[in-house]
């Protein structure tokens, strides 16, 4: 952009509309940004002409950190790479490495495994909920359904002893089994998120208000969004069937009924409306692990994890995150450590393509909205 | 005592004891909005003590634009609380509405100069949300005024006032209901409460003009904030709720329009600006001259 000695940008709205456009700093130190990402917006008045994502800034490099860690570390690097909702990180690389392993983990391993991708997706979809009211300043939602994931999280402390970032996944299966009475702390979570569904529905997706925002925000037709990368919800809410449990199912999925539901428009109301469906089906789906789980062993005997050699070879594994769908390349020399780990995240496609055509043109009042309604997590941009 | 001396006691009186009452409702408030949001909250004074942190805080000015435009703003909101009667104290003895509805539009013009020489362009689209905003709900409260004016012939408020004094049948609520739905909803844009929070919204423009105001400067926007409390719920308790005969009854009743306004903001999200001052016109604007044709015709 050029401006002559001696001006700011700003000067220039004052004085010469030829020159009215300045540049917003959109992130990373914005309440409207979600982690360490930021769009540089060149605007005009508070209408955006053009859109920089500015990504870089998590400084943690994952992909080649996780070079340098023996196979069992990299499960405390893994969940960082999303933060609301990490399982389906671990999930995914432990499939990957025992893809290579050529090993099947036990079946009560996998119904753990599902169990605990369906909490972890409760929780991410509580967020992202309460996020979309938080960017439409429509702060109770946000504050009361923090209440609800707070309730989720105390089960993973109970099962992992951790809350945000459990590590429990390990390649041949689970760290540690299901203690005494935790299955039944889980179905009364379940019926009481059930029993908050129309509390939501009142509060956020019936709001009159809400609906004025979100509608028509953010269309995306379902020819684009296959062609851009997008899946999971936001998927789904341009009416494409497509859910990586039904589609190439992993852990116990193949035996859980998925009555997987969608939402149409394409628009953020409709991404809104899909994570609500969604939720409610991942509650059912809790219920009928619950009622299904088998009993047997929770891991495979893989010896002493910290010494796991992985044999040469390499696989791919992909997982239905709360996002979109997560993927795992990882490839194997033969040695203590990975030699090479790819992440694909369901950020990527919106955060940093999309947002060229669908923040031009908008005004500033709806890129917190925007970038809510697609979930984007800048860490699995900056990986 | 010299009259000169007890008119300035009584002024410093008001200017302390408005601040006073708006950070009392400030935080009654946030403790309001915690519980309906299932929080504990911050306790009740806790207002205070932010005011007093941000005086002991390192200020940071850009010009001094910047330094008069907010005392500006201040000054302006302090010079209006003076003419709101408060029970039956009234420092001027005569309050005219239209002089009040001019003073305070200097707070938000004091506001708008002294962030937009701090140069943020986030402060700068909240002011300028902010004066788009007060021609959505000033419009409103004009006809509501309007309708007042043309049954008293009168814009005293103490007239208003002291003509709702029979007791809660005679209160304004009754005569102009449609005006008061009016001001009601024009008053969940004046104070800034959603769905017309556009001047702060913090996800979209960064918390706007407080966004450059550190120390003092911070210090004095939560002061501004508590004085713009004072005079509005006063000017509300005034119009159309009998006023009041004693300072209590005064403070509940102002806590109470404000309670109101609370609750409103704790179950709505933001309107976009343009969404918000079209809904102002269209429902504050009709249910004002509604108000007005009715008084003029059969009032």
């Amino acid at each position: 952009m050029y401006l002559p000695d001696g001006y700011t940008t700003l000067d220039k709205i004052s004085e010469n509309d030829d020159y009215a456009v300045y540049d917003l700093f959109f992130g990373p130190n914005h309440p409207g940004m979600h982690g360490n990402f930021g769009y540089v917006l060149d605007m005009v008045g508070t209408e955006i002409l053009r859109v920089r994502p500015n990504a870089g800034q998590l400084h943690r490099g994952f992909e080649k950190a996780m070079e340098n860690k023996l196979w069992a570390q990299n499960l405390s690097l893994i969940p960082r790479v999303c933060v609301p909702d990490p399982d389906p990180n671990e999930v995914a690389y432990c499939q990957a490495v025992e893809a290579i392993l050529g090993v099947e983990i036990p079946r009560r391993a996998r119904y753990i495994r599902s169990i605990v991708l369906e909490m972890s997706r409760l929780g991410s979809f509580l967020m992202g909920m309460g996020g979309v009211g938080g960017a439409l300043g429509h702060y109770s939602t946000m504050y009361l359904m923090m209440i609800d994931r707070d309730l989720i999280l105390d089960l993973f402390e109970a099962l992992t002893g951790g809350r945000v970032y459990h590590i429990y996944n390990i390649p041949g299966g689970v760290r540690r089994d299901i203690p005494d009475g935790w299955t039944d702390k889980l179905l009364e979570l379940c019926d009481r998120l059930e029993s908050k569904l129309p509390e939501w529905d009142r509060l956020l997706y019936e709001n009159p208000v809400v609906q004025d925002r979100l509608g028509g925000l953010g269309y995306i037709s379902a020819e684009e969004a296959m062609s851009s990368g997008i899946t999971g919800p936001s998927l789904r809410a341009c009416g494409v069937k497509a859910d990586v449990r039904i589609d190439t199912p992993y852990a116990a999925y193949d035996e859980i009924e998925i009555n997987s539901k969608l939402s149409e428009g394409g628009d953020a109301l409709a991404r809104a409306v899909q994570v609500r469906l969604d939720f409610e089906e991942a509650v059912n789906i809790i219920r009928r692990l619950v009622k299904q789980l088998p009993d047997g062993d929770y891991k495979l005997d893989l010896g002493n994890i910290s010494k796991l050699r992985v044999p040469k070879g390499d696989a791919y594994s992909k997982v239905e995150a709360s996002k979109g769908e997560f993927g795992y390349y990882v490839v194997s020399d033969g040695g203590l450590k990975p030699y090479r780990v790819s992440v694909r995240g369901p950020s990527m496609p919106a955060g940093m393509y999309l947002c060229h055509k669908h923040l031009r043109g908008m005004k500033i009042d709806d890129v917190a909205v925007w970038m809510a309604s697609f979930a984007i997590c800048p860490p699995d941009i900056d990986r | 005592m010299n009259a000169y001396a007890l008119l300035g006691i009584k002024l410093i009186g008001v200017s302390f004891g408005s601040m006073a009452v708006g950070l009392l409702f400030m935080g009654l408030g946030r403790k309001v909005t915690a519980r309906i949001q299932r929080r504990m909250g911050p306790p009740f004074y806790q207002s205070f003590i932010d005011v007093i942190k941000c005086f002991t805080k390192t200020s940071i000015t850009h010009n001094f634009v910047m330094d008069l435009g907010i005392i500006m703003a201040l000054g302006g909101l302090i010079a209006t609380a003076f003419f709101i009667p408060f029970a039956n104290f009234s420092i001027l003895g005569s309050s005219s509405v239209v002089i009040v509805l001019y003073l305070m539009s200097i707070g938000y013009l004091g506001m708008a100069m002294g962030v937009s020489a701090s140069g943020n362009p986030n402060a700068t689209i909240g002011i300028s949300r902010a004066l788009a905003l007060m021609m959505g709900y000033e419009i409103p409260f004009v006809m509501v005024i309007m309708a007042m004016l043309i049954t008293y012939n009168s814009s005293d408020l103490l007239t208003y006032a002291v003509a709702q004094s029979n007791g809660i049948g005679s209160w304004h609520i009754w005569k102009y209901p449609l005006g008061f739905i009016a001001v009601e909803i024009a008053f969940q844009a004046m104070v800034g409460e959603a769905p017309y929070d556009h001047m702060i919204a913090p996800a979209e423009i960064a918390s706007g003009p407080m966004v450059e105001l550190s120390g003092k400067y911070l210090g004095i926007g939560f002061l501004l904030h508590a004085v713009q409390l004072y005079v509005e719920t006063g000017l509300i308790v005034n119009l159309f709720l009998g006023g009041a005969s004693s300072w209590y009854v005064m403070l509940v009743k102002m806590f109470a329009v404000y309670f109101t306004t609370l609750s409103i903001n704790a179950v709505m999200a933001r309107y976009r600006i343009e969404q918000g001052i079209r809904h102002l016109w269209i429902w504050a604007g009709s249910f004002g001259l509604l108000q007005l044709i009715y008084t003029r015709i059969w009032g």
